[in-house]
């Protein structure tokens, strides 16, 4: 079973981050499974602030879930970054939300951001899963380690991460990127889609 | 980035008056300032300039600005608590967290109504991951500043953290107390409420931001900003409360408004949030599914 995560995905959860350096973030993963693997195509940000309540983190749940289905793909998973660089476990409501996915889609998968790697030309990404929907969630302890050769663990390419830090540092991208939080005090944002942020290259399918 | 000095000026001025975080840009219109030597036109703003400046820089990583900005500071206000408590922040950046606790309890001992410097142990502490401790000492703190409103809301953050809610929702009433104008904390109040599982009591704070915020605004206008949340809010809850009859358990106690309160409640969220997404074709559709009845 390999998890791969799109040059968009990839660009999305750094912008996300970047956009919010010293708060916690979250959101969710879109991808479907295909000849055994999971393909994550895409991400989709929820929250920047009060990142542990409910109400909005279940309203916007609700509408990625609508989206994921007009589109045709499935939520596959979670991503999180914390406001601490040291800090890399799975919050409370990040396993809450995990598991509930998971429910949906037996090979769930979430992904911590290590915000010490983070900027590097490493992936900066923890996997964490769980045996069952009643299971905690571990960091993913098996060998290769993630995102190193012949992992599980795949980036679509090998150098999205310095690409990444060159869209923001050089093009600001991460300024043309929203999420729930932001769309709820200006419904024009398209924190769904986010195409802006991405390079028209890309969107083009090269 | 071409800004004019004014420009910058400016933005600074109102980072300053709104407490706003925004470290980068605030680095970048700072350096602009610092290099052209225009400081002085500040008056006295230009040490707060300064101080703003050097927050930023250690926010950003460029300590080298920041020490220069704590130089000038300290040069001009030698032994102020105020440098004091600038010299332990940037500290934190580089030096061991144990050691910068040790700085912070010496100036404590010295000065024990320094409530800046205590609350940078308290956050330091929180940062460790000394959770409880934190806790404890954050809790005696607003024994002796019962004002500090940015505590109780530091408290509040640190219990919903810990999933702690029913504290996290005493800690927002004292906050509530101090400010009762401020919508977000009421906003907060229900959100956290929710999260609790206390539906009517969510609901009851949920309306309260929404007659705060538009108390003033004609109907024809369609919902901004915090009141969107608070109509999603309402909606949500509105909801669940008809969809449960009269099986809803409120750990407050708080009254249910009658089944026909509720119906009619439920259906001006929905008018309101449709009028809200008028024009938003990307997105209505999702939405109008989200609150048409299940």
């Amino acid at each position: 079973m390999s998890y791969t995560l799109s040059a968009t995905t990839y660009f999305k959860i750094f912008f996300h981050a970047a956009k919010h350096p010293h708060k916690q973030i979250n959101g969710v993963l879109l991808g479907k499974k295909s000849a055994g693997d999971v393909i994550i195509e895409d991400a989709v940000p929820l929250l920047h602030h009060w990142t542990s309540l409910s109400p909005m983190m279940e309203i916007g749940l609700d509408l990625v879930t609508q989206y994921a289905d007009s589109v045709g793909l499935k939520l596959v998973g979670y991503y999180q970054a914390s406001d601490r660089l040291d800090d890399t476990s799975l919050v409370p409501v990040g396993e809450k939300i995990a598991g509930k996915i998971k429910q949906g889609f037996n090979d769930a998968v979430a992904f911590v951001i290590d915000g010490d790697k983070l900027g590097t030309h490493e992936a900066a990404l923890i996997p964490y899963t769980s045996l069952s929907t009643s299971s905690s969630w571990r960091p993913f302890s098996g060998s290769p380690a993630p995102f190193s050769q012949n992992s599980s663990f795949k980036l679509a390419l090998d150098d999205l991460p310095r690409r990444a830090v060159a869209l923001v540092r050089d093009e600001h991208r991460h300024h043309k990127f929203g999420d729930f939080d932001d769309h709820l005090e200006d419904v024009s944002i398209d924190w769904l889609r986010n195409r802006a942020c991405i390079p028209d290259a890309m969107i083009h399918g090269t | 980035m071409t800004t004019s000095l004014a420009t910058a000026l400016e933005r600074l001025a109102a980072y300053r008056t709104n407490n706003t975080r925004a470290s980068q840009e605030t680095f970048e219109h700072g350096c602009l300032i610092l290099k052209s030597g225009s400081k002085t036109k500040f008056g006295d703003d230009a040490w707060a300039f300064l101080e703003q400046l050097a927050l930023a820089s250690i926010d950003v990583g460029r300590l080298d600005i920041a020490d220069e900005c704590i130089r000038q500071l300290a040069d001009k206000f030698p032994a102020s608590p105020r440098v004091d408590v600038l010299t332990g922040i940037r500290m934190e950046a580089n030096v061991s967290m144990d050691i910068v606790l040790q700085y912070y309890g010496q100036l404590l001992d010295a000065d024990p109504t320094n409530a800046a410097v205590w609350k940078r142990r308290i956050s330091v502490l929180r940062r460790m991951g000394k959770i409880e401790t934190a806790v404890d000492e954050l809790s005696r703190f607003l024994d002796t500043f019962y004002t500090d409103t940015e505590g109780w809301l530091e408290l509040a953050d640190i219990y919903t953290s810990c999933n702690q809610y029913t504290h996290a929702l005493q800690a927002l009433s004292h906050a509530l107390v101090l400010a009762p104008q401020n919508p977000f904390t009421v906003l907060q109040f229900a959100e956290t409420a929710y999260t609790l599982g206390d539906v009517p009591l969510a609901l009851k704070m949920f309306l309260a931001v929404v007659d705060m915020s538009e108390h003033d605004v004609s109907t024809d206008e369609p919902p901004r900003g915090i009141c969107i949340r608070a109509w999603l809010g309402v909606k949500l809850c509105s909801r669940q409360l008809i969809a449960a009859s009269n099986n809803t358990q409120s750990t407050s106690g708080t009254v249910i408004p009658p089944l026909k309160k509720l119906k009619l409640i439920e259906e001006l969220a929905t008018e309101r949030l449709l009028a809200a997404y008028t024009g938003q074709e990307s997105v209505a559709g999702y939405v109008s599914a989200w609150l048409a009845p299940c």
